[in-house]
């Protein structure tokens, strides 16, 4: 009978290993590691100001916005869609010098974008097939040569890393937020500061944004958004598992196109930019703004209504393509135009809610509401606030 | 029950009825010989040839194997159809070059197939040996509980890796014969030669077996609870199936990582440019852990369980 | 708990030598779901015995087999296979003894010859070289040796059950624990493996074989140990076991000279003398059965024939609990 008992020890001591092992590792990294003191302005002057160095390494993505999880089968693949929700691993590749690949892995397929210089190329394994990006003349003539590097990828529709979602919210914390520096933290096993950005105004879904940034190297190595409706875990959350800042092999930098992959050109001309307008300081045709910092509504109307109204989701994932207004939501919308050909219309259907007067989608972080009279508005606030904001609430 | 003649030409061990305490001596004598060398081999052996030697076993084997063929055969008919290039998993490249049906085929085992295989050998091992009544004559042959359960469980082990290296033999030989092999082109976009593609598959083939050690364990362990060998199949396919779904619920998003069957697609890894053994690792590491708590559960189970089968 | 033993003397030593080959003390099992299968018995087969370990079905024979050879756990009590504790040391003592437990039991799929292989290959202190030999001899001693390459599943239950009896004679045995050997066989086989008991025995090893048909086991047991409901009613040498004047004395005779022969027995103090057709039987009671035919043959009695009829293990039963031998809970 003794002996009986001491037998099943062995499997309860190997569970407990095995628990141990599993939790170990994530305890030891909550200890705050030792780092020369810096000031938060100088942490976030670094982010937004740092040269880009060359690296590699795997983040992991993870979206809690509320909304509902894609299922695999409806992307069929690894398609930028998957980062509306659920988790996504990404890996990225620079070599500083205008060349980067970064690269959205599916299950058993992968989205990549390769960017080199005013080039850039898409490849879709799961369809097998290529967009392959330049630059227009009129735009090659009026963007900078720095803008002109990022500006096919930027058309290509990028998928986030860590370096690139900080600097854009950093970038407008000075003025609309608190910046403080919080205890270090360990990421993908380097010392990192923690620079936490609270929004002044609170009429924003963002409760604070938390950059990690690496103690050596000033790189951005995390960042989470965290939302004033869920405070039990960051609504996006984008941080590396693994880095390495040694230069990556040409093969990963060089993009050929495989062999029998259906390939797509394209022209970008300055009108597809972002940056166009918001280089020169205008605002496009038909789009107004309100508010201020993270509490912006961006208001755009004359879109393609009818195709809207026919429900044609290829119009209204245009139509998120270009809001204004930094934050999260760009990041995370500005993706949805990726060349896949599923249901937009279902997954329209899927993500909003009618209400008096249009359809509204609420995430934790950001709000989209298109008006059955064609204008949509997009901020990272709650959804009265754009129905007020168009006069339907 | 000999008859006359039998008993006559009675065997040598047996010493003439004359000499009374003889046989007990032989017996004595005979059991001093020690645990012979390569005994835990010859008991090895033993449980290859019934597992492997077993027809129904061959015949689901055979009928895996058949999965690639006739995923080659239906994309070779469809080539020229509406309905070339679609489907799952990596059939839309298999026409363009025969060493994606190995990924092809092992994509769409993975899910249920292999797991019931898995399951099947779990539930032959211990349970199907019980509900035959068997065990309890292997037990009084002597041989040690322990060992008993370590050679089954290496025996099923190898049925579940013939039976994944018959799927990938028959996927490189039906591709190879419908379609050649060529370079590889990866989930980047980035290509490999035809031969680092051939050892990329076996990398796959190889990932896919070592995945299934963790639900082998646990189908081990269902095999020690029951004498009913169906009851184990069915127990651990659920299983399987649980952990998929669970893998699928956000939810419970913080255990996904160490879920039997969330690692089980990063065979994909063998398709990527750069292949993180880090992640690999990983997923073994997870295998591990669930064969050291399941394999030690059914090592307590097995030794002290009450035989009355 | 000690069992109930009615044995005369307590005496064992039926021509047995040293320690006991089976012994049990307090030995108890009670299952998970409560029954108590085997109530605490005290075994005790000596050396040479052919011990019949008798019962009515669900009596607890089994499930003390069990115990003994370390397939299941004692709840309770200990046990010892010659002389070595069990189920400890099972490594070093089972190889020495030979079983077949509630009926045989092999792959459906392997030959009988084939099951016989896999059971030596599992053996670690079986010698390899000699595996083939004794396979075959184990075979041929059953009378097995012709249809040993059929697949098990096509044998009858006759040829299943030696196949078991093989296995249990795949090494030389001290000791054979034998359970129900004869279920399942027609009195063809019965007799060949009541044959085989009195060969084995003959040949030195102790055996216990279990039976819940008493008749089968009466004619060749030495001893016999009698359970009811988990407990062992008793044990001992068959020839002590119950009244021992118990015996009859039947004399048959001519007509004419019954009388004589009831006169007869009356003189040499038989009791409940009975007469029935030419048969005058009596209880030989304290007589010595040597005076009974001279005493008759004195008396000018025509013997025709003269038999003692000893109780039978059934009678013996019955005897001891007053009830048949029918399925205890
Ligand atoms: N595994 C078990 N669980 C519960 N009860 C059992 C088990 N095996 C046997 N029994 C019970 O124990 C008693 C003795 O059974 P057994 O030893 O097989 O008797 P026998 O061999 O004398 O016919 C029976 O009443 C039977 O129902
Ligand atoms: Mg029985």
């Amino acid at each position: 009978m003794n002996r009986t008992l001491l037998r099943w020890t062995v499997p309860a001591a190997a569970a407990v290993a095995v628990v141990a092992a599993a939790t170990i590792p994530t305890l030891a990294s909550a200890d705050s590691p030792e780092l020369p003191d810096r000031t938060p302005e100088e942490l976030a002057a670094a982010v937004v100001e740092a040269e880009p160095v060359p690296m590699s390494g795997s983040a992991v993505y993870t979206a809690r916005l509320g909304l509902p999880e894609i299922p695999a089968q409806m992307t069929g693949g690894a398609d930028p869609l998957n980062l509306l929700s659920g988790s996504s691993t990404i890996r990225m590749w620079t070599d500083a010098e205008g060349r980067s690949r970064v690269s959205l892995l599916g299950t058993t397929s992968e989205y990549s974008v390769v960017t080199d210089g005013p080039e850039a190329w898409t490849y879709a394994s799961s369809s097998h097939q290529v967009v392959h990006l330049t630059l227009g003349p009129d735009a090659q003539e009026h963007l900078a040569d720095a803008e002109a590097e990022h500006a096919a990828a930027e058309a290509a529709g990028t998928l986030p890393t860590p370096q690139d979602l900080a600097q854009q919210l950093l970038e407008r914390a000075e003025e609309h937020a608190d910046v403080t520096v919080g205890d270090a933290v360990v990421v993908a096993g380097r010392a990192a500061y923690q620079v936490v950005v609270t929004p002044t105004d609170d009429g924003t879904l963002v409760d604070r944004v938390v950059v990690a940034v690496d103690g050596e190297t000033l790189v951005p190595l995390s960042v989470q958004v965290w939302s004033t409706e869920a405070t039990n875990a960051p609504a996006l959350e984008l941080a590396y598992t693994d880095v390495s800042f040694s230069a990556p092999s040409d093969a990963a930098l060089t993009f050929s196109t495989p062999s029998g992959a259906e390939v797509t050109e394209k022209v970008v001309e300055l009108g597809d930019l972002d940056a166009a307008p918001e280089h020169t300081g205008d605002v496009p045709d038909g789009v107004t703004v309100s508010g201020e910092g993270f509490a912006t509504v961006v208001e755009r109307s004359g879109g393609d209504l009818e195709a809207l109204l026919t429900g044609d989701p290829a119009a209204v994932a245009d139509e998120l393509d270009h809001p204004l207004g930094g934050g999260p939501g760009e990041e995370l919308f500005g993706d949805m135009g990726g060349g896949t050909e599923l249901d937009r219309a279902a997954l329209y259907e899927q993500l909003t809610t009618p209400v008096d007067g249009g359809r509204l989608l609420s995430s934790t972080l950001l709000s989209v509401l298109v008006t059955d009279d064609g204008r949509i508005l997009v901020g990272a606030v709650p959804g009265e606030t754009l129905l007020e904001a168009a006069g339907l609430a | 029950m000999s008859r006359g003649e039998a008993l006559e030409t009675g065997p040598a061990t047996v010493a003439p009825a004359a000499a009374a305490t003889t046989p007990a001596a032989a017996a004595r004598e005979d059991a001093e010989v020690r645990a012979t060398r390569g005994a835990f081999g010859r008991l090895l052996r033993s449980e290859l040839r019934l597992v492997l030697g077993r027809r129904r076993t061959q015949l689901l084997v055979l009928l895996l194997a058949l999965v690639p063929v006739l995923v080659g055969t239906i994309v070779r008919a469809t080539v020229d159809s509406a309905f070339s290039g679609q489907g799952p998993g990596f059939i839309e490249r298999v026409s363009g070059n025969g060493l994606f049906l190995v990924v092809t085929a092992l994509f769409l085992c993975l899910p249920l197939l292999l797991p019931l295989g898995v399951s099947i050998a779990a539930a032959d091992a211990v349970a199907g040996e019980a509900s035959a009544g068997t065990l309890r004559y292997l037990l009084v042959v002597p041989v040690g509980r322990g060992r008993l359960l370590a050679a089954k469980a290496i025996a099923a082990l190898t049925l579940v890796v013939v039976a994944i290296a018959l799927v990938t033999a028959a996927a490189l030989v039906t591709g190879w014969v419908y379609f050649g092999y060529g370079d590889l082109d990866l989930l980047s976009g980035q290509s490999v030669s035809a031969a680092a593609g051939f050892a990329r598959m076996l990398g796959v083939a190889g990932y896919v077996a070592l995945s299934l050690t963790g639900l082998l364990a646990v189908g081990l362990f269902f095999s020690t609870l029951t004498e009913v060998p169906i009851g184990v199949i069915a127990a651990t396919v659920v299983v399987s199936i649980l952990s998929n779904v669970l893998d699928s619920l956000p939810q419970v998003e913080a255990i996904h990582p160490f879920l039997l069957s969330h690692h089980w697609f990063d065979f994909a890894e063998f398709l990527r440019a750069e292949v993180s053994w880090s992640l690999l690792g990983q997923g073994l590491l997870v295998q591990l852990a669930w064969v050291a708590v399941f394999g030690s559960l059914a090592w307590a189970r097995f030794t002290t369980a009450d035989i009355t089968s | 708990m000690t069992p109930t033993a009615t044995r005369p003397d307590g005496a064992l030593d039926g021509g047995a030598v040293g320690a006991p080959v089976v012994r049990s003390e307090g030995l108890t099992k009670r299952f998970r779901n409560g029954q108590v299968a085997v109530d605490g018995i005290d075994l005790e087969v000596p050396r040479g015995a052919v011990y019949g370990f008798l019962g009515p079905n669900g009596s607890g024979k089994t499930t003390t087999i069990r115990m003994l050879l370390g397939l299941v756990q004692a709840t309770a009590g200990r046990a010892w296979l010659l002389g070595e504790p069990m189920p400890d040391g099972g490594a070093r003592v089972l190889p020495r003894v030979g079983a077949l437990v509630e009926g045989p039991a092999f792959q459906p799929y392997l030959s009988g010859r084939a099951n016989l292989e896999r059971l030596d290959a599992v053996d670690a202190s079986a010698p390899r070289r000699t595996s083939a030999r004794r396979i075959g001899d184990a075979l041929e001693r059953v009378g097995l040796a012709a249809a040993a390459r059929k697949p098990y599943r096509q044998y009858s239950l006759g040829m299943k059950q030696r196949l078991g009896l093989a296995a249990a004679l795949l090494r030389p045995r001290e000791l054979l624990v034998l359970d129900e050997p004869t279920n399942g066989l027609d009195p063809q086989g019965t007799r060949e493996v009541r044959h085989l008991v009195r060969e084995l025995a003959g040949e030195g090893a102790t055996i216990l074989v279990s039976s819940h048909l008493l008749s089968e086991i009466d004619q060749v047991c030495t001893h016999v140990g009698v359970m009811r409901q988990g407990r062992l009613l008793v044990q001992g040498p068959r020839d002590a076991l119950g009244t021992a004047d118990a015996a009859q004395v039947v004399v048959t005779t001519e007509p004419g000279s019954l009388a004589q022969a009831r006169e007869t027995f009356a003189r040499l103090g038989l009791e409940e003398t009975a007469v029935d057709g030419e048969v005058v039987a009596a209880r030989l009671g304290a007589v010595a059965l040597a005076d009974v035919a001279p005493a008759l043959v004195a008396a000018g009695v025509p013997v025709l024939g003269l038999e003692i009829r000893r109780p039978t293990l059934e009678d013996l039963f019955v005897e001891l609990t007053g009830q048949g031998f029918d399925v205890s809970g």
